[in-house]
């Protein structure tokens, strides 16, 4: 009884904001869309809506720094795990940044099931190896023929799989030192960065006070240090 | 000649050795630089549309964030020294 009907006559109304430099209107199309788009690849969703200038922009320096991260961390420092003792919080901060970290999270719940073995048989953005912990037969072979720190003899033989005697994570740290940790903070930048780029996409670019606005906040904020100076 | 304006004289010729000695302290600290740089340029870029803005906002975010961290670091350089 009550609803209203939009009057399919009519076009749309267009989601705007408004450009902070020259006022101009920005047609943001679907926010929700253009946000998606942004988180699966940064500046996509600018793109999407014909900001072609801040979506390259976005999609070069976030990409960039993500990439540089990944590389200055010997291609080891994109990896999610939630095992106790080894719990990855900075993935949190990496998954921002989109579908780049999302094969961390299809290696590891591949490397969690009951295959035992990451999605793509290759260590690449797969958990480190915990002691104790159970893999494949081909996991522990690709590991030990891959990697120079890692034997065969680093796996216990226990039918049909192989018990990891390592901690990889350890290995990571002798063998890359700071890097490792540089390469984190790299990626972790990137992914939270994207959050505000995923906004500039849903709500078009973030409110700043103009002079005007700085100056009546100027004056009321004055007014009312005098109003409480001035005798009762 | 007031204290402040003193200091402010000497800076320019302080600022090689401040740089070598955070260079010299600070392992690594070349890779913080593309860092601030990059959020600088995204904070710059989240709050304006006009490229030539974007520009100007990145070099007044970086100053702004290359202030306080340095403070900061010549805060712990400090405390490291005392320690």
């Amino acid at each position: 009884m009550g609803k209203k009907h939009r009057d399919r006559s009519k076009p749309a109304p267009r989601i705007v904001a408004v450009s902070p430099d020259d006022g101009s209107a920005i047609d943001l199309k679907n926010p929700a869309l253009a946000a998606l788009l942004s988180w699966c690849l940064p500046g996509l969703g600018q793109i999407y809506q014909g900001r072609l200038f801040k979506g390259r922009l976005f999609m070069g320096a976030i990409l960039g720094t993500f990439i540089a991260g990944l590389w200055l961390g010997g291609g080891r420092v994109v990896y999610a795990s939630w095992t106790p003792g080894n719990t990855r919080w900075a993935y949190v901060c990496q998954a921002g940044a989109g579908l780049v970290a999302l094969p961390a999270m299809l290696q590891s719940l591949h490397l969690q099931g009951p295959a035992k073995q990451p999605f793509f048989v290759s260590s690449f953005m797969a958990p480190p190896l915990t002691p104790g912990q159970y893999v494949s037969r081909d996991y522990a072979t690709s590991l030990a023929s891959a990697d120079p720190d890692i034997e065969a003899e680093d796996f216990f033989d226990r039918p049909p799989w192989r018990q990891s005697r390592i901690d990889e994570v350890s290995i990571w740290h002798r063998r890359f030192g700071r890097w490792f940790e540089i390469g984190t903070l790299y990626t972790m930048l990137a992914g939270m960065l994207n959050m505000l780029v995923i906004y500039d996409a849903w709500a078009g670019p973030l409110g700043m006070p103009t002079d005007d606005e700085r100056k009546a906040h100027r004056n009321a904020a004055s007014a009312a240090s005098q109003r409480k100076e001035a005798p009762k | 000649m007031t204290p402040l304006a003193m200091f402010a004289g000497l800076m320019p010729a302080l600022m090689p050795c401040l740089f070598a000695t955070l260079v010299d302290r600070v392992p690594g600290i070349f890779f913080g630089l593309p860092l601030m740089a990059l959020a600088s340029l995204i904070f710059a870029a989240t709050h304006h549309e006009d490229p030539a803005e974007i520009r100007f906002a990145t070099i007044h975010w970086a100053v702004w964030l290359g202030g306080i961290l340095g403070l900061v670091l010549a805060g712990l350089l400090l405390l490291g020294w005392f320690a």
